[in-house]
């Protein structure tokens, strides 16, 4: 009986040896992986920096300024293109008063026939 | 017959068992409260890669208003060598003078002939392509370093402002000094007040001056009026942070807040708004401006007379901007009266400013009769362009003086508001800038649409031989639009000579800038033109004068 709770007690911590060694194991390969995912984290955000810097490079207004004259054809907005809410407004509904509604529309007029005449 | 196989009692006795038993208990015990101590107990390890240390310390960016990157940091190479592994020193010298040509010679030959050193830098911070050409001479003793860099996208936009670093990222010079430690914490970016694209206009019409001007130097600046913002301040030639400070002594000078200017005639408005303050003046007074005036031991002229010179009021003194009358006005408070009010207006001194800092004024060691006629239209007292600029401010906000901000988030309650004279005053004042425009001396810095009012000042320089009146400071500061004040203009030229004609008075320098910055930045600031029949109502209900 001795004899078997001798060589149980061998085996388990023979057993809890063997689990704490791979939980070290494993503690260890998870450290790495946070590592690997800390390092590609930080490079990452090293590539977002330079891409940021990149983006501030091709969007000077020293740049952007004569492509958007050049190759789109704009300006800046001059004070004449202004005009505030209310004209526009007014502005629309006077255009709206001009234009003819659709059940206003007269025939159009057919040559007269000469039969007619 | 195997040790198995004998009686227990034969090969162990109880005593050992018990001795042995509990030595592995105790064993086990160990086992078991170390694995629950370093489940438990276990220190996160803080050095948990390269890499993410450098991310950790890394400068933080600085982004215009709108978030538009300035400054950054990214990781660059730096060349360093170790001379012991060197035989041929002058075949590395010469292979290293190819890819860098301004190499010092002698400085890295005594540098790589040091064979006790293992580790000498050669060039911190070096592009891509010297890496390239580097690594193409196939010297194993040269190796790169990975170290972070400043990186300024904009290249010289704002550079005066902005300053730069040293090699190993210590602030040297502007913001970047100004708020060293901020920086080096890291974190979120600081964010100025300054608008990338209104400070884009504003350099591209002080370089373009150039083409019509010759000059010595310019600075301008646009200043939010409610909040003391400043969202744009140059000043030209400019300075370029990736030179890091090499550059001709020109280019350094920051002209907008470490040089004291004497700047003429834009001193007028103060001196009116003093003696309309001190109940000495009124919008309807006559002043005879016809014939020079001696005030102290002074006599003062204009350079031009003025239409009904015998006759004129303070409204005439400033749109025509008349010299004498200007000193006539100032001789009615006094120089005392006069010195309190030009301090409470911060030009003596005093402004606490967060962020860059002006240079002190230098002002009359005494304030006597000669002082007050020759300060009340802006000579012998000099100051900083950002020191003037902000006195225009209560003007435009109905008689209270901000202070400049240089970062945002700008917390309404820490605006510091200061009234230093009354709205009537202020308004009054307002009005006669917005007529020097229309039909004055500043007629060529309207911009059609933004109600440009303000007031133009041509002074002579000064030499150890007294004042040179072929060499000019010419300014022009500006509020616009006159209906709704939102933002303060300031344009000084140093010695600016047109290439054309000989006028050279602030009138057609200074002046016409200050229209050109205004039509190309009141669109960037949301500042939307105004009809003529807005501008004319506003007119009548805040001018005061015949």
């Amino acid at each position: 009986m001795n004899r078997l709770v001798m060589i149980g007690g061998l085996v388990v911590v023979a057993g809890l040896a063997v689990a704490v060694y791979r939980a070290k194991l494993g503690a260890e390969e998870t450290q790495g992986r946070v590592d690997g995912l800390k390092g590609e984290v930080a490079k990452t955000e090293k590539d977002i920096a330079v891409m940021r810097a990149e983006e501030a490079y091709l969007t000077r207004p020293e740049r952007i300024g004569p492509l958007a004259r050049d190759r789109l054809g704009l300006e800046p907005a001059s004070p004449d293109q202004y005009t505030a809410s209310e004209a526009l407004k007014q502005r629309l509904g006077e255009e709206r008063l001009t234009l003819p509604a659709p059940e206003a529309v007269a025939p159009a007029q057919t040559p007269a026939s000469p039969a007619q005449q | 017959m195997s040790v198995l196989d004998r009686p227990y009692e034969d090969v162990w006795s109880p005593r050992r068992a018990r001795i042995v038993a509990v030595a592995l208990a105790l064993v086990f015990v160990v086992i078991v409260g170390r694995s629950a101590w370093v489940v438990f107990n276990s220190p996160v390890r803080a050095d948990s890669g390269g890499a993410v240390a450098e991310v950790a310390v890394r400068r933080a960016d600085i982004v215009d208003r709108e978030g538009q990157l300035l400054v950054t940091t990214l990781q660059g190479w730096s060349l360093a060598a170790d001379p012991s592994a060197i035989w041929d020193v002058r075949e590395v010298v010469d292979g290293l003078k190819t890819v860098f040509p301004t190499i010092n010679t002698k400085q890295i030959t005594d540098l790589l002939s040091d064979k006790k050193r293992r580790f000498v830098w050669i060039r911190r911070g070096v592009s891509e392509r010297e890496r390239k050409s580097v690594k193409d001479l196939g010297v194993e003793a040269l190796r790169f370093v990975e170290e972070p860099q400043r990186v300024y996208p904009n290249g010289s936009l704002a550079g005066h402002l902005l300053g730069y670093t040293n090699v190993d990222g210590d602030g040297l010079e502007g913001i970047e000094k100004i708020f060293d430690e901020r920086l080096k914490q890291g974190g979120e970016p600081l964010r100025l007040t300054i608008d990338a694209s209104v400070q884009f206009v504003l350099e591209e019409e002080l370089q373009g001056a150039l083409a019509q001007f010759d000059m010595q130097g310019a600075t301008g600046m646009v200043i939010d009026v409610h909040t003391g913002a400043v969202r744009a301040i140059a000043s030209w030639p400019f300075s370029d942070p990736r030179k890091r400070g090499v550059e001709p002594a020109a280019a350094k000078t920051n002209r907008a807040l470490n040089v004291r200017m004497e700047l003429g005639s834009i001193y007028k408005p103060l001196t009116v708004a003093a003696a309309l303050e001190a109940g000495e003046l009124k919008a309807t007074d006559r002043f005879n401006v016809s014939a020079p005036v001696k005030i102290g031991s002074t006599t003062v002229r204009d350079p031009h007379p003025l239409p009904n010179a015998s006759s004129v009021t303070a409204s005439d003194i400033i749109i025509h901007s008349s010299n004498i009358g200007s000193s006539l006005i100032a001789q009615r408070i006094g120089p005392e009266k006069l010195k309190a009010f030009l301090g409470n207006v911060g030009l003596l001194g005093g402004m606490t400013i967060k962020g860059p800092q002006t240079a002190s004024p230098l002002t009359p060691s005494e304030w006597d009769q000669t002082a007050m006629a020759t300060v009340a239209f802006g000579h012998g007292i000099s100051v900083s362009p950002l020191s003037f600029a902000m006195t225009y401010t209560p003007f435009a906000t109905g008689g209270e003086l901000v202070t400049p901000v240089f970062l945002e988030p700008i917390d309404p309650a820490t605006i510091q508001h200061k009234r230093v004279m009354s709205k009537e005053t202020a308004d009054l004042v307002l009005a006669m800038l917005r007529r020097t425009v229309v039909e004055g001396s500043g007629k060529l810095a309207e911009a059609p649409g933004y109600e440009v009012a303000g007031k133009t000042g041509t002074a002579e320089k000064p030499t150890p031989d007294g004042y040179d009146p072929n060499r000019n400071i010419t300014s022009f500061a500006a509020i616009f639009p006159a209906s709704r004040p939102q933002f303060v203009v300031l344009v000084v030229l140093d010695e600016a000579q047109p290439r054309t004609g000989v006028v050279r008075t602030a009138s057609v320098t200074a002046a016409m800038i200050a229209g050109k910055v205004i039509a190309r930045a009141a669109p960037l600031l949301d500042v939307h033109p105004v009809t003529s029949t807005v501008e004319a109502a506003s007119l009548r209900t805040t001018e005061g004068t015949p």
